[in-house]
């Protein structure tokens, strides 16, 4: 027992003295897809007790029959108390608590619904008798609104009260003594008692509240408990206004975490890159995104319908989710229907539009009658109109969001529905997006709580405009915005659109917008359920079903006005498709959780079963009697007849089958560990020799603070050690790899006719095996002067062993020249700082910051094994497209993924050819110049070296203002527009005005097009991304109403970097990053407008 | 306790119902092991060793590029348009290539692909993997063999020492030894003459696209012919005897026009003995015969209402041009020239460089590898352009064609001093190409004593030297030659039997060692298996 109290005293600042509850907060918006479906909060949790002469045990049972905890307790300690004799009626379970603490000596803990039950003796002595002053006061937050039920006692005593309903407390003290003022999600304060009789307190919000929870997947743990690098955001934090998807959320919020949008489609999600690159050719490039513990999308919920997001960063926190956990995981957890609700209704809504981020500075037709007057172009290339061919393509658009949020019930069956619409439109005519979804989450306990069953539907429609063939947009119809001759027409006399079909890669780019047509519409339904028994407190088993179904139906088609009849002669084109996928997914899990003495164990086991179906089909026709039936009757045409037409069906089926099992102990809340194990086997890899990889992970966590030493500290209020190992793998992408595989291929002309032959298709390689990604992380959790300043360091390495990449072998005795082994190593290292502020905090004022830096250095460290030797120490990657026709980038053993390899420019001469430098780095003239392999070199990198965030938050009275800053250091970026656009001897497009000028103020260019380092530019930046005003309306306290806010806000709002083009934010992911490619969808600046409502 | 047995009970039943089999059906190939071939499948598994001649010839840096653009016939120019593609045409035209180029690797791989699927089919019906009628198992063994040895022609020319594989079960790990130009040469003369006999001796639709025993005579005389590049040793007599075997089969002629030859549906004609077939329906790959696409300038597709706007490149190195006689009718029909029209008959206007908004007129004149327009030099038309082509035309590749047979013989017949009787048959070959001047067509036995026509030197716009042709040893032959079988991808292969490819100059190419007579093998090859050494010069 000694030993139990001194525990409880080390956990001291967390812990209240006395007859005083310690309770755990607990979000109740971050239960997890566990029994948390229903209440974990005791201030809000109600009961009716009649207790007479009860002993403990039965109290304790009683109270949970009503509710969804349950007590852990020594058998000892309940047979000793004294009776109970308890009547409330509605009263919170806090209170019931408190009552018991206070007449029994016990000090409560409660960990999910788990609330274990200790002794507390009295073992401070009482202070000879001093003198004692009468305080009393008022405690109230920063808004000014009184706090009810805050802890006020005396340090080193066990004498305390409680505030009561208006905030007043009222207590006795020596003089010298120091007060404590505490209250669960607010920093505890200390107040010295001098001679004064009043002492008013404003607690403020706790910031980086330790006893928040963590969603670490299969479950939950105390943020204090945490042992891996895991990142939560709250909604309350999340990027405002505007946001495309779920990923955009945490721009800029999460060391390590980089989010970016380099393209403006509205229909185009955000790209993700965690820790770097980790696969070539791995089915899982892209973090795991689970919605409530199911695998989905970062489109499966609406933004506004998430609570938190918690990011799994590290191999030992991921590794429970063994292969798709590779990329890290990336949790989502809704707003969730729980415990005792009156019916609530939340309205928010935004309006938004948008602006194109920046302009390319293009000639116009001035620019092209100076020319001409110059003699430098043609008096051919004037066609007589003045035409701003990009304000014709583009439009201000209209983005319209709307989210609706019912919650109800009561303890025993409660439920959640949402409703999102989302309308965008793009800054490109004829683009947009729109979806509904719709959501229910329904909550119903039976068998007195031992059985809770948990049903969620989510179902969503999709639709966009299509301009291209099965795509939203096509982002060669900016390029031709880009170069059409200034000029030219939109449309000729006679009403036609202006074409010049002769001219290569040159379309009117209206024409090309409003003479095709289509529609991707889609559907996606998730229906799930969970049932959790609980035979004994101690013991869980949960089954969860989930059906996902996706269905697109895809139609386009080009009218005989197209450049594809104009000019290709198509006669009108259709084209038609549908997608279908369905996922399965069975888990079943059991846990076991007890506490006795200091150790606080939890044992998970489980089994996991996943199947995927893809399947597609599309077909094109062309030659159609008619445009009027679009891609509604595609039979109409006739190049499907003629044996013209392709078309086409798939299907795929796959499956993933694993188990898996976790073991978390603390000791003392002093000791922390986690280690996990997953078994699995996936079909890619069947007929391999071991189909099965295991995934083991191990990670330990010292809270230092809770050592004697820094128990008194005035400093340190938090300090935890974390190390970490996790082993997680992936499989290859494409199925069967591991066999030999016949497949009817290409035609052979056989006795008059064409037959397909029969042949093998690939090289089979049974020893394919799961890539294995290592990763070890090292991390430090700190929170110092009163948690004014808190943050975290991680320090992480991972190596990707068994790459799998396409492995070039001789041929023969190959049937194919490359085979797809593992074969590589890669290598991720970075170090990740996150650090809270809070600089300022009154009751009028409060600003709290927030700063993040991460660095990765993503590296190929070997490309063989015992098997596959030697071969070339790089290959090359990426392109530039046509008319240059070359590689981009080079990945070389030992080096960095993302270089750039070209030829380098030293000097232009008098004529305007480049002077390269030659291999031995002499200067070699341009007809002298081989332009070999062997004369590139590497021009730069394109994955930044470095990225940092800060975002601010300002709150002055009811204004609050949120400023979100992002920033990528130390890379380059190839700027396709000017390799393109910035050469003057292409005159049948327009060029940009720099094309003109001089360069290296020498002479004007007159080099072909060619890929070199003239235009490699640095890429770094700083965004002033997300600016966030908004104004709480005051409600009256009996009005219905009980919260409205209204704000404005701008994303993309203002860029600092020496960059050239567009967006420096480009494309990261692959191998072929920092590519600013000529055909896209530009980037855009959003304005927002937004309204809040509660009822 | 009763709620939690039976809980369990329906876990442990989920856990043995078990779902821990992996998934393993497929739906667009056939796992091999699951496969049971019958006889309905003979031809899809035989063919499948025939598609890689397609690529070897004509897919995107295939054996034509490699023998035309090192060549003196053909060269891709810079275009306003592009055609730089990293200065690799270039380095083809000047002859300094690395062991890197697409065509140095690709014409490698695909070769090798088609001999290793002559070993898989072999192995698959010796094994009886493949079922077959007993009464062929001895012709499609042969015919494979035969195909497997057209394959290492292609690598005896190009690369002289290459490895020799004729088995498919190899151990695990197994890497091929490398073998002398001679002993490659030595391999195929012997698999061609044990085998030829045993091949079909029909030419009709089933022998059309295959291997009969004529057109296994027809690649022997082709290696007979060469035998003195390939192993230092002439086999001139035997290169005549091979011929005469493809002559007296009688069951090939010359077609009446050259014209024929090439049309779009040439299948039928009794010219070619053996043929590349290729369809625009089924044959798709996006390069299978695009021959058209990289000759015709954008503005061009109106001339043939094309589906596809094409990308203009490839046209004529001007001093070969001027090597025709103006009346010879493969100058007139193979060659594009002169002012371009639409289909309809007007002009076409030149779109891309500093000549855009002029009508685009092709010129014999181009300025240099290292800058165009769009009107230099003349467009290969000898193949048939269709209206509506697709990127990929339907005319079938002639490889080997009764023309060749003759003109294989006559160079024999030439080089043993039977200068008449070469000149009879040279005379034969001519005739059809001058309708309108037919005593143009005759060539006598001194005539082909004589040096070439073809003015050497380098001719662009930097630097124009005179070597000239007349010292060429029969080089008026190898002007025959070079009219004949213009744009059919063998130029280089002509050009080094009369010793020309590494002495002359032409446009911007100048000699640049004797070494690259052979190509290098692919770095990539090398690095694969450590018994290869890499040819002379590299």
């Amino acid at each position: 027992m000694k030993k139990t109290l001194h525990a409880l005293g080390m956990v001291g600042k967390y812990y209240l003295y006395g007859f005083f509850l310690q309770l755990l907060f607990l979000n109740l918006m971050h239960a997890a897809p566990t029994k948390g479906q229903s209440s974990l909060d005791i201030k809000k949790v109600y009961l009716s007790l009649d207790l007479r002469e009860a002993t403990l045990a039965e109290s304790f049972n009683a109270i949970k029959k009503q509710t969804d905890f349950f007590f852990i307790y020594d058998q000892g300690l309940a047979d000793a108390s004294h009776p109970v004799n308890l009547q409330v009626e509605h009263q919170s379970l806090e209170h019931v608590l408190l009552s018991l603490a206070s007449s029994h000596q016990l000090s409560f803990k409660q960990v999910d619904n788990r609330i274990s039950v200790r002794e507390h003796k009295r073992t401070d002595k009482q202070n000879s008798v001093m003198v004692e002053v009468t305080i009393s006061g008022t405690v109230s937050d920063p808004n000014g609104e009184a706090i009810p039920g805050v802890t006020v006692s005396i340090q080193g005593t066990s004498t305390g009260t409680a505030t009561d309903l208006e905030g007043k407390y009222s207590i006795v003290a020596p003089e010298g003594a120091t007060l404590v003022f505490s209250f669960i999600g607010f920093e505890t304060q200390h107040i010295v008692v001098g001679s004064q009789s009043v002492i008013d307190v404003t607690l403020r919000e706790d910031m980086a509240s330790l006893d928040e929870v963590v969603v670490i997947g299969y479950g939950t743990q105390r943020k204090a408990d945490i042992t891996s690098s895991v990142a939560t955001v709250q909604s309350e934090d999340f990027v405002k206004g505007g946001v495309r998807d779920a990923a955009q959320l945490l721009q800029g919020k999460v060391a390590g975490l980089t989010v970016s949008t380099p393209s403006g489609d509205p229909t185009s999600n955000s790209q993700i890159l965690l820790r770097g690159n980790t696969t070539l050719f791995g089915a899982n490039a892209n973090p795991l995104v689970l919605i409530d513990g199911i695998p989905g999308s970062l489109n499966t919920v609406a933004p506004e319908d998430i609570e938190s997001i918690d990011v799994l960063k590290d191999g030992s926190a991921a590794a429970i989710y063994g292969t798709r956990g590779t990329n890290g995981v990336i949790l989502i957890t809704t707003k969730r229907a729980s415990g005792d609700y009156s019916s609530s209704v939340d309205y928010n809504g935004y309006a938004s539009t948008q602006s194109i981020l920046r302009q390319l500075d293009m000639m116009n037709a001035d620019d092209y009658r100076q020319q001409v007057e110059a003699g430098t172009r043609l008096p051919s290339w004037d066609l007589g109109h003045d035409t701003d061919w990009m304000k014709e393509v583009t439009q201000t658009p209209v983005i319209h969001v709307h989210n609706l949020t019912f919650r109800g019930g009561n303890r025993q069956t409660n439920y959640l529905a949402n409703v999102n619409y989302r309308n965008f439109e793009g800054i490109f005519k004829k683009s947009n997006n729109e979806t509904l979804t719709a959501r229910a989450d329904i909550n119903h306990s039976l068998i007195e709580d031992k059985l809770n069953v948990n049903l969620g539907i989510i179902h969503s429609n999709n639709s966009y405009i299509t301009t291209a063939d099965g795509g939203s947009f096509n982002g060669y119809t900016y390029r031709q915005a880009i170069i059409r001759n200034p000029t030219a027409p939109v449309k000729t006399e006679d009403g036609d659109w202006h074409e010049q079909t002769s001219l290569f890669n040159y379309e009117n780019p209206l024409a090309r917008l409003y003479e095709s047509d289509g529609e991707n519409t889609s559907q996606n339904t998730r229906l799930n359920t969970k049932i959790d028994y609980f035979p004994t407190d101690n013991l869980k088993f949960s089954a969860l079903a989930a059906h996902t179904r996706y269905d697109q139906v895809r139609g386009y088609a080009e009218t005989k006005k197209h450049i594809s009849t104009l000019r290709d002669g198509r006669n009108g084109y259709a084209s038609n498709g549908t997608t279908h996928t369905t996922e399965s997914l069975l888990e079943i899990t059991g846990e076991y959780s007890n506490s006795f003495n200091n150790h606080n164990l939890s044992v998970l086991g489980g089994y996991g079963y996943q199947e995927f179906l893809f399947r597609e089909n599309w077909m094109q026709n062309w030659d159609f009697p008619t445009d009027r039936f679009s891609y509604h009757n595609i039979g109409t045409g006739n190049a499907l007849r003629e044996g013209l037409a392709p078309i086409s069906s798939y299907q795929g089926v796959s499956n993933l089958i694993s188990f898996f099992g976790r073991l978390s102990y603390n000791y003392a809340d002093k000791y922390l560990l986690l280690a996990s194990v997953r078994h699995e086997a996936a079909s890619q890899l069947y007929g391999t020799q071991k189909p099965w990889g295991t995934f083991p992970a191990v990670s330990g966590g010292w809270r230092i603070s809770n050592e004697q030493f820094l128990q008194n500290s005035s400093l340190v209020d938090d300090l935890k050690l974390r190390v970490g190992y996790g082993v997680t793998g992936t499989q290859p992408s494409d199925l069967f790899l591991g066999v030999a595989m016949l497949g009817y291929d290409r035609y052979i002309y056989s006795n008059g006719s064409w037959i397909r032959t029969l042949s093998p298709i690939q090289n089979s390689n049974p020893n394919l095996r799961w890539e294995e990604k290592h990763e070890s992380n090292f991390g430090l959790d700190f929170s110092i002067l009163q948690n004014k300043i808190s943050g975290s360091v991680d320090y992480y390495i991972r190596r990707i062993n068994g790459l799998l990449y396409d492995y070039d072998v001789p041929a023969p005795p190959n049937l194919y020249n490359s085979t797809r082994a593992n074969v590589g190593i890669m290598e991720n290292k970075g170090w990740e700082v996150m650090l809270n502020f809070i600089p300022v905090q009154t009751s009028d004022f409060e600003w709290t910051s927030s700063v993040n830096f991460s660095t990765n250095s993503n590296r190929l460290v070997s490309l063989s094994n015992e098997q596959y030797q030697a071969t070339q120490e790089f290959f090359t990657t990426g392109s530039t497209g046509e008319p240059i026709q070359t590689f981009t980038h080079i990945v070389e053993i030992g080096q960095n993924i993302g270089d750039f390899y070209g030829f380098k420019v030293i000097d232009i001469d008098e004529q305007g050819k480049w002077i390269y430098e030659g291999r031995e780095g002499e200067p070699v003239n341009y007809e002298n110049f081989a332009h070999a392999f062997e004369d590139k070199k590497v021009l730069g990198n394109g994955l930044p070296g470095y990225y940092a965030g800060w975002n601010n938050n300002f709150r002055y009275k009811r204004f609050d203002l949120g400023v979100t800053m992002r920033g990528a250091f130390d890379y380059q970026i190839i700027n396709f527009q000017r390799m393109y656009f910035e050469n003057p001897t292409l005159p049948q497009y327009n060029q940009m005005r720099s094309a003109n000028d001089l360069v290296f103020g020498k002479a004007v260019l007159d080099s072909p097009l060619e890929f070199n380092s003239y235009y490699v530019e640095d890429g770094d930046f700083w965004k002033i991304d997300n600016v966030t005003l908004g104004y709480n309306i005051k409600v009256s306290k009996d009005s219905r109403i009980s919260a409205a806010r209204i704000y404005a806000s701008t994303l993309n709002t203002f860029v600092i970097t020496n960059y050239s083009g567009i967006d420096p934010e480009v494309n990261r992911l692959g191998l072929n990053p920092g590519i600013d490619g000529r055909d896209k969808y530009p980037s855009a600046r959003t304005y927002t407008l937004g309204f809040n409502i509660s009822f | 306790m009763k709620i939690h047995r039976s809980l369990l009970a329906v876990i442990a039943l989920f856990l043995s119902i078990g779902c821990t089999e992996l998934v393993d059906r497929s739906y667009d190939r056939i796992i091999a092991e699951q496969f049971d071939a019958t006889d309905q499948d003979l031809a899809s598994l035989v063919g499948s060793a025939y598609i890689n001649w397609r690529d070897v010839i004509l897919n995107w840096d295939g054996f034509h590029r490699a023998q035309e653009l090192s060549a003196d016939q053909l060269v891709i120019p810079a275009r306003p348009n592009g055609w730089v593609d990293g200065g690799v045409y270039r380095r083809i035209h000047e002859h300094k290539w690395t062991s890197d180029e697409g065509i140095v690797v690709q014409v490698w791989n695909r070769a090798y692909a088609g001999i290793t699927n002559c070993n898989r089919i072999i192995y698959q019906i010796e094994s009886n993997i493949i079922p077959i009628d007993p009464d062929a198992l001895e012709s499609t063994i042969s015919e494979l063999k035969v195909l497997r040895a057209s394959y290492y022609y292609v690598l005896l020319d190009l690369y002289g020492n290459v490895p020799i594989i004729t088995q498919f079960d190899v151990p695990v790990g197994f890497l091929p030894e490398q073998s002398s130009r001679r002993e490659v040469y030595d391999f195929i003369v012997g698999e061609l003459v044990e085998n030829v006999d045993h091949l079909s001796e029909s030419n009709d639709q089933s022998t059309y696209g295959k291997f009969n025993k004529w057109a296994g005579y027809a690649l022997l005389a082709k290696l007979y012919l060469n035998a003195e590049v390939y192993k230092s040793e002439a086999e001139w007599e035997k290169a005549i005897q091979a011929a005469d075997m493809v002559i007296n089969s009688g069951l090939y002629a010359l077609e009446a026009s050259q014209r024929n030859v090439f049309v779009t549906n040439n299948e039928n004609s009794k010219e070619i003995i053996f043929a590349i077939p290729f369809d625009e329906n089924y044959v798709t790959e996006w390069n299978a015969f695009d021959l058209h696409m990289q000759t015709l300038q954008p503005g061009s597709q109106a001339t043939y209402n094309l589906i596809s706007t094409p990308w203009g490149g490839i046209c004529a190195i001007p001093q070969f041009i001027d090597t025709y006689d103006p009346d010879d009718l493969r100058l007139i029909n193979g060659w594009i020239q002169g002012p371009q029209l639409t289909a309809s008959g007007e002009p076409i206007i030149a779109s891309l460089g500093t000549l855009a908004g002029q009508p685009l007129s092709f010129v014999n004149e181009v300025p240099g590898i290292d800058y165009s327009e769009e009107i230099h030099g003349y467009r290969l038309g000898k193949f048939e352009i269709k209206q509506n082509a697709n990127v990929q035309l339907s005319n079938d590749w002639p490889l080997l064609r009764y023309a060749d047979v003759l003109l294989m013989k006559a160079e024999s017949l030439l080089r043993l001093g039977n200068i008449e009787e070469a000149a009879a048959l040279v005379t034969e070959v001519r005739e059809r190409n001058f309708p309108q001047n037919p005593e143009k067509a005759s060539v006598s036995g001194a005539d082909l004593l004589g040096g070439s026509n073809y003015s050497y030197g380098l001719d662009n716009r930097q630097e124009n030297t005179v070597e000239g042709g007349d010292d060429i040893k029969f080089g008026r032959f190898l002007d025959e030659l070079s009219w004949e079988f213009a744009q059919e991808g063998r130029r280089r292969q002509d050009l080094i039997r009369f010793g020309v490819f590494t002495t002359k100059s032409w446009l911007n190419h100048s000699p640049n060692g004797d070494d690259k007579i052979l190509f290098p093998l692919p770095r990539i090859a090398l690095n694969t298996n450590p018994n290869l050494t890499q040819n002379p010069g590299y």
